[in-house]
């Protein structure tokens, strides 16, 4: 097994290098026979990393622990299904998940239909290509999935239990297919630039693919939020760490990639903008590997520190480098095509404001993340930069994003009057101010909240008209009833429809993080059994303080009933963990959600005569997150959809060669 | 054997602190919004992440004594901005859970903002030459007055293609 596994890596290595000398040998000397071996190669490769991932998979399940990695990262007493996902837990194991994604992406990218034929597949194929090189050379070199240790231990050290929940299980996994979706539009991007293609055909052709990177990267922040929320017990749901930055950027300039191609496809525009953000997209996801893997900065979601990140960044620099250098040989072809606009206020426009914002987010982020490294670097003081630096700073940048998501759908393109804005924007700014007012009657009023509910209530009224108005017309036209026009009209226009279903999430999102940030209570208390703790409309009547074994594993729980209003709810059991396996006990919270607000309850601490201290939380609205992301999810895959309209293959017009 | 006494330990260690605490605990809450104001301020060293008003005193030794510290200052009428320099002047700014807002670490705050100027004076400065430019040379466009004809145009070109498609 141990040759099996290693064989796996090491051919796969040899079979990456070789398919990508000889596909670039085939484009260089134009031999249709070596690019069809590369191609051969690739299916090869795919073989090779699904080996290798099914090897470490079979090692996990079977706990072998003369491995090191099955050692490190599990336990016999575990259950199987964490067994198998401490495939992703370490350094090699999740390195080599992306190495399987990878070379998965590359397989249905290269013999898919579509592309049957097009001169650009030997370069996506060699770029790509490029990217396996270094994931096999750093699993073969760097971090060994497959090492074994002197002596065969008789027990493994068990998965950190923070790691053993559902919510960790798909994070990773849905973050890497989001990382390693990003490579594939780039690939394309950079194989249209070095066949000197200056039309949108990479951007037709990658489109779904970007929305899927972007739908799985949403995805893996939106679990990695979740986790945190249930199972750290600490009652929030992202906290700025230099590793949520590292992926929350690429989110933020792959939305901005999702919006600016589409003045590209209308405008010949802004071709060189729409590629420098996928190269900036996709540098950041290895600039978050580099952070995450190479203890550079202090954070709780890193991985063992080594050399590791170091590989990162120079494949980083050296992909930015020549990415850069293939776009400024072609700025010029790129240049001469720039169409013009035909007013400031359009679709256009707003459309270019959105992705100043969104960039805008981005490099904020970007800087409050390495400003401890600069100022050390420059004055040699270590400052920390944490959550209430990027509070304060991304909320107005992001506020004003939600301003923009929510006028742009009203103004038309090319140019948008002052007759129409007014016609447009009338009622929606009435609505929303007189919402605002009622919120200030109501008591709500934080600045922050009342502005950004405002600004959400005119968001969802410009998008109800959105679809209200599409309905219209249709009907007008063909006298369907409201729902089938809406269906029909939803089902022409994919691309728009499931984009506006994602605003709306985003909306919900909002909805939820301003409300669940300024509106949260918190209190600890102490209380003697038979007590009570009140927050709110609360009453929390602490019942019962007892122990239970399950496993390994030794559990102090508290009874609690809850009461709101005088009115039961039910019983609910806070749990302290203490692992057999395990140095840091673990808190399982009681949360009991409702559309208005979550009760979260944590047991803290307690003494002999059986006294307890509870810390209790109310956060508002954190169901409006979870739906929100919901509705991403909807409208995301609503727009990818293989629906029977608008599903056209787009034609292929750049350079022809005699290879493909 | 060896786990049930470790267990052991650290229940002990666990009752220990909480019975340290709750004597602090009832002057002040260490969730109530004043101590929030106070601790907040303070990024916890244990490696947690965390500002030491998050950080469970229950896992983390090193935030059960800085509660107490600042519980002190809070009693001896200490507000938080002294309380803020009397930890900078000991450790220095890292102990801040945000960069000053002075000094060179008002870089931190203001780059962002000055990017984001500049790009959107950029931005003006470009739309303005495109929009110049097709004054000079006018294009043929489809002109719409408003969204709602606008709306209309793309869905009866769509119906006409989806004709097309299926006679021809």
């Amino acid at each position: 097994m141990f040759l099996f596994a290693n064989a796996t890596i090491y051919i796969g290595l040899a079979i990456a290098i070789y398919s990508l000398l000889i596909i670039t040998l085939g484009i260089s000397t134009k031999n249709q026979k070596f690019i069809n071996s590369g191609k051969g190669g690739l299916i090869a490769l795919f073989v090779c990393a699904a080996l290798a991932m099914l090897s470490l998979f079979y090692l996990l399940a079977t706990s072998q622990f003369q491995y090191e990695y099955v050692h490190d990262y599990t336990s016999s007493e575990l259950p199987i299904i964490y067994k198998l996902t401490a495939l992703w837990a370490g350094n090699a194991g999740s390195l080599l998940l992306w190495t399987f994604f990878l070379t998965l992406y590359m397989v249905m990218i290269v013999f898919s239909r579509k592309m049957k034929g097009n001169p650009m597949v030997p370069y996506i194929s060699a770029i790509l290509l490029a990217n396996a090189v270094f994931f096999f050379f750093i699993l073969g070199f760097v971090a060994k999935p497959f090492l074994l240790l002197d002596t065969v231990p008789i027990e493994g050290k068990g998965l950190n239990p923070m790691l053993q929940n559902p919510g960790m299980i798909i994070h990773p996994v849905t973050l890497y297919l989001g990382y390693v979706g990003l490579a594939i539009p780039f690939a394309f991007a950079m194989a249209a630039l070095i066949l000197k293609n200056v039309d949108d055909f990479w951007i037709k052709a990658t489109r779904r693919w970007t929305i899927i990177a972007w739908l799985f990267l949403s995805l893996g922040n939106i679990f990695g939020g979740q986790w945190a929320y249930v199972e750290l017990g600490w009652g929030g749901y992202w906290a700025w760490d230099p590793v949520e930055n590292a992926s929350f950027m690429p989110w933020l300039t792959a939305t901005a990639f999702l919006h600016s191609v589409m003045i590209q496809e209308r405008k010949n525009m802004l071709k060189i903008w729409n590629i420098s953000l996928i190269i900036v997209s996709y540098a950041l996801t290895l600039f978050g590997t580099f952070l995450v893997r190479s203890g550079v900065l202090t954070s709780v979601h890193a991985f063992a520190n080594s050399n590791l990140g170091l590989y990162f960044l120079i494949f980083m620099a050296v992909a930015v480098i020549l990415a850069l250098y293939v776009l400024m040989s072609r700025y010029n072809m790129l240049k001469r095509s720039a169409g013009e606009f035909q007013s400031f206020v359009s679709k256009e426009s707003s459309f270019l404001v959105n992705n100043l914002l969104l960039v805008g987010a981005a490099f904020a982020v970007f800087w409050g993340t390495i400003f401890p490294l600069v100022s050390e670097a420059v004055r040699g003081t270590k400052v920390t930069v944490g959550l209430p630096f990027f509070n304060k700073v991304e909320a107005p940048i992001l506020l004003s994003m939600m301003f923009v998501m929510a006028v742009c759908p009203m103004l038309a393109w090319q140019r948008s009057t002052v007759k129409n804005l007014k016609k447009n924007f009338t009622i929606p700014a009435i609505l929303a101010v007189l919402g605002m007012i009622l919120m200030v009657k109501l008591g709500i009023q934080k600045a922050w909240a009342v502005i950004g509910y405002g600004v959400i209530i005119l968001l969802l009224i410009t998008h109800y008209l959105e679809f209200y108005r599409g309905v219209k017309a249709r009907r007008k036209m063909t006298k369907e009833t409201p729902f089938v026009a809406l269906y029909r009209l939803m089902i022409r226009n994919r691309r728009r429809y499931g984009g506006y279903i994602v605003h709306l999430g985003i909306a919900f999102i909002t909805m939820g993080i301003i409300g669940s940030q300024n509106y949260d209570l918190e209190t600890m208390k102490t209380v003697d059994l038979g007590q009570s703790i009140e927050i709110k409309d609360y009453r929390l009547n602490y019942e019962r303080l007892d122990q239970k074994r399950e496993g390994i594993n030794d559990i102090v729980y508290a009874d609690i009933t809850v009461f709101k209003n005088g009115k039961k709810l039910g019983s609910f059991q806070p749990e302290k963990v203490f692992y057999g396996n395990w140095e840091q006990p673990s808190s399982e919270v009681a949360i009991i959600s409702s559309l208005k607000e979550d009760l979260y309850i944590v047991l803290s601490a307690w003494e002999d005569d059986g006294r307890a201290t509870f810390v209790v939380k109310v956060n508002p609205m954190m169901n409006w997150l979870w739906f929100g992301s919901f509705m991403i999810v909807i409208g995301a895959l609503f727009a990818v959809w293989n629906g029977k309209y608008g599903n056209v293959t787009p034609r292929y017009t750049g350079v022809r060669r005699e290879v493909s | 054997m060896k786990n049930k006494i470790y267990i052991g330990l650290l229940l002990i260690a666990v009752i220990f602190q909480g019975s340290i605490f709750q004597v602090e605990a009832r002057q002040i809450n260490y969730k109530s919004a004043e101590f929030k104001a106070v601790a907040s301020q303070f990024a916890c060293t244990c490696g947690c992440g965390q500002d030491h008003y998050e950080c469970d005193p229950n896992t983390c030794n090193l935030t059960t004594e800085f509660k107490k510290d600042l519980v002190e200052m809070m009693n001896k009428g200490w507000d938080k901005d002294k309380i803020r320099k009397y930890y900078v002047n000991i450790y220095g700014e890292e102990i801040l859970t945000s960069p000053e807002k002075s000094g060179f670490s008002l870089m931190a705050w203001v780059l962002p903002f000055v990017v984001l100027g500049a790009a959107a004076a950029a931005l003006f400065f470009i739309i303005r030459k495109w929009v110049k430019k097709k004054g000079a040379e006018e294009v043929v466009v489809t002109e719409y007055d408003n969204t709602e004809e606008e709306v209309e145009g793309e869905i009866l070109s769509s119906m006409i293609d989806e004709e097309r498609k299926k006679y021809l």
